[in-house]
């Protein structure tokens, strides 16, 4: 379960996040919408301990990432929108070294890089450095080292920028896998059919505050879907 | 506008949009660390200078002499510097695809990449080199117009260092059919020591053997070529130092080469650069797996496994290597040749004063080369920072991670440099021991330090990792390191002179000298767990936050 609770961070007195607050179960997947600039990103970062909260707590399966960060974010799974890597590391390296931080065994470990390669269609590439990547694949090999570690917890900000549509097919059918075993799943997304698709539960944020928290049923009661919810909020209120 | 004038723009204005009165404030301690250092320079090299022209018949000469061993030095640094700085620069930036993209003419960007070569290697040179010639004017009482000379004067030197280093970048990047920089880079490290034992070999010393040998040594050095920009330079600053007419001729001499040679640099690189940028693309397939390719490292030798591994990998972090093995190099051998034993007669402590002498180069050595694989060890994770930060890793053991991955390897090389050094200036026992435990000391304690200011100032977006250690905290970090080693030596140096005239008299030392001696061994070690203690915790301080 993760727990936000009334979490607010300011830069330099401007709040880019404000009182925002939501519960998510186990195996939930929760989309996290919103225009840019609305702070989706800056919550995110403050979730995976990149950014400390000015106010409030979050609880990731009970573990405060404030002052138990390392329980925490050993058992976080992150993909950020940006992604920077070792570029001079292969990516059977880096997938190496993302295990061997986590405190993975090597047996385990390496079994467990097998299995994520081939999940990943990144076999052909493995022993190639990451600097050659096409970003599709560093997108891949990113999914990939986040799910080394079997996190409980799944963190994914803007998931399926530049990947190709066999990628996006696979990656779909880790997230519903994933949630069908209990993993909790929080995205951050701009991509309206995408959190249609897998979410069962969205938050609207815009400027830093929460105004809208939907589950799917309230959402298909909603004409237009998503998209009707999302122009009512952001685009057609006064 | 003209487009060179064009791409220098968002530097300048990066550059004057950083600069507002809260960086001031924040900048002022590093102000005044850089004043104080400057200040101990300066009366170091005064005192030397003092000492020199006070040699009896040959003062005056010597004096000249090492005027025209330093910008023979300078020439040959700043060369190194420009070369390795220049591949960098042309070749590996991360802003060549980009500008690359706009329509600008390649002259242009070539402009542009040769303005970031000459500030990028030459920034050092003109921070600390000023005191010198400070101190040379003051022992000559040389007018004012020998200060704004001599500024006016190292600017076509460094037009002549820099036209020289890019035109050799450009044409080692050309005659190496490199599809990997590296091998052009090696390439350039072979040339580079053998171009370094050619030189040394034509300016070795004819006798050292007795103090009149050494002497007439020291005057026929080959240093004052007439082919030499040291020479020009010399010749041209020297009649001004002394309150006389300088002599046009090298004036026009320095101003030629220096608009020649970089002109030609340019027009070289109009040539080559297109194709030689074709040629250096990553191979991409094809990685060879290494023996090691099964090797699985443990949690707490990950980051240390990681930053090895891209250590090799990484053209742009061991090029430098190069400069420093031959650096290294030269200063051995300027050592073998100083006839210590032949120069004891003319005066005593000579071990002692050399050995100390030893202590401080060596302590800059060690700033130099901590600055580039200690102080920039947390800024090279890059922009890939926020894999540690999203991984549940102790920031404390990162930064000791980051501490070992430096601090042995230096050690090493230090600790050795200073042995080597000793052996062939004939040192043994005491002095001997001393002096290694200090070196070793001052590894551990430089080591910490660097480190430490590396992560309160780290900087996780650069061009070139040879760019990091010339931000604020690098600059700080070089001007402590180098005051922790002025004051361990000093402090050193007292009861080393206690002990010896105690030896020399054949008594033992009294209380006094006793006490006072403990006093400076403990300042010693306190100094030095301050530098290493303090910023380490800083900067997991620092780390901590957002």
């Amino acid at each position: 379960m993760i727990t936000l609770d009334n979490i607010g961070k300011s830069f330099g007195g401007e709040w880019a996040v404000r009182r925002l607050s939501i519960a998510i179960n186990d195996g939930e997947v929760f989309g996290l919408l919103g225009p840019n600039a609305a702070g989706k990103t800056t919550t995110i970062k403050m979730m995976t301990g990149l950014l400390r909260p000015t106010e409030g707590r979050i609880l990731i399966r009970g573990y405060d990432i404030v002052k138990e960060p390392i329980k925490a974010k050993s058992i976080i799974g992150y993909v950020p929108d940006r992604a920077f890597f070792y570029e001079k590391l292969t990516g059977r390296e880096f997938l190496l070294f993302i295990a061997s931080i986590h405190g993975l065994g090597k047996i385990e470990a390496l079994s467990r890089i097998e299995e994520l390669i081939n999940t990943f269609g990144i076999k052909d590439i493995e022993n190639e450095l990451i600097e050659s990547y096409s970003q599709g694949m560093r997108q891949r090999l990113l999914f990939a080292s986040s799910m080394v570690h079997n996190p409980e917890v799944f963190i994914i900000d803007e998931p399926f920028v530049s990947i190709d549509p066999s990628g996006m097919r696979r990656l779909k059918g880790v997230i519903k896998d994933l949630s069908s075993v209990g993993t909790t799943i929080f995205l951050a997304t701009h991509s309206l059919h995408i959190a249609e698709e897998l979410c069962n539960r969205v938050g609207v944020i815009n400027k830093g505050y929460l105004i809208a928290l939907k589950n799917r049923d309230e959402i298909t009661s909603i004409e237009g879907g998503l998209e009707g919810l999302f122009d009512e909020l952001l685009y057609l209120t006064p | 506008m003209n487009s060179s004038i064009l791409l220098l723009r968002p530097g300048l204005l990066s550059f004057k949009n950083s600069i507002n009165k809260d960086v001031i404030l924040k900048r002022l301690p590093f102000i005044i660390i850089g004043i104080i250092f400057w200040i101990l320079f300066y009366i170091a090299t005064y005192k030397v200078l003092s000492y020199v022209r006070g040699i009896e018949f040959f003062g005056e000469l010597i004096s000249k002499k090492l005027f025209s061993m330093i910008f023979f030095s300078l020439t040959g640094f700043l060369i190194l510097s420009n070369i390795i700085t220049a591949i960098s620069s042309f070749y590996l930036s991360r802003d060549i695809p980009f500008l690359l993209s706009i329509p600008v003419e390649i002259k242009d960007i070539l402009n542009l990449k040769s303005v970031e070569t000459i500030m990028n290697s030459s920034w050092m040179v003109i921070s600390f080199i000023p005191p010198v010639f400070i101190a040379y004017g003051t022992i000559y009482k040389a007018p004012l117009s020998y200060y704004i000379f001599t500024a006016a004067t190292f600017i076509p030197f460094i037009f002549i260092t820099a036209g020289t280093g890019i035109l050799i970048a450009h044409v080692l990047t050309r005659l190496f059919p490199a599809k990997r920089v590296r091998d052009v880079l090696l390439a350039i490290g072979l040339l580079l020591f053998l171009g370094l034992y050619f030189v040394l070999r034509s300016i070795t010393p004819l006798d050292t053997g007795t103090p009149e040998g050494f002497i007439s040594s020291i005057m026929t050095f080959r240093i004052n070529s007439h082919i030499l920009p040291g020479y020009w330079i010399t010749e041209a600053i020297f009649p001004v130092l002394k309150n006389r007419d300088t002599d046009l001729f090298y004036i026009a001499i320095l101003l030629s080469n220096g608009a020649f040679l970089f002109m030609l640099s340019v027009l070289i690189g109009e040539r080559l650069y297109r194709r030689n940028l074709e040629r250096i693309q990553p191979a991409g397939k094809g990685f060879n797996k290494g023996l090691l390719q099964d090797f699985y490292p443990n949690y707490k030798s990950a980051i240390l496994w990681k930053d090895t591994k891209i250590f090799f990998r990484d053209t742009g972090q061991w090029s430098q290597l190069f400069i420093i093995g031959a650096l290294m190099m030269v200063y051995i051998y300027n050592f073998k040749t100083i006839p210590v034993k032949a120069i004891s007669g003319l005066l005593p402590y000579i071990k002692e004063l050399m050995v100390l002498i030893n202590m401080v180069m060596t302590g800059l050595v060690l700033s130099a080369v901590s600055a580039r694989f200690l102080y920039s060890s947390v800024s090279l994770e890059g922009e890939a920072f926020w894999i540690i930060r999203a991984s549940p890793v102790v920031l404390k053991k990162f930064l000791w991670s980051k501490l070992l991955y430096g601090s042995i390897p230096v050690s090493v090389v230090i600790v050795a440099l200073v042995f080597i050094t000793n052996i062939v200036m004939d040192v043994t026992g005491l002095l001997m021991f001393l002096s290694v435990g200090t070196a070793l000391m001052l590894c551990i304690s430089i080591s910490g330090l660097g480190t430490g200011l590396g992560a309160m100032y780290p900087k996780f977006k650069y061009e070139n990792i040879a760019s990091v250690s010339m931000n604020l905290g690098g600059i700080a970090f070089m001007l402590i390191a180098f005051t922790v080693v002025l004051l361990t030596v000093l402090l050193e140096a007292w009861p080393v002179y206690l002990y010896h005239r105690a030896t020399l008299i054949g008594h033992n030392m009294n209380m006094l000298e006793k006490v006072q001696s403990v006093l400076c061994a403990g300042l010693i070690v306190i100094i030095n767990v301050i530098a290493f203690y303090l910023p380490m915790r800083m900067g997991i301080k620092r780390l901590e936050k957002d």
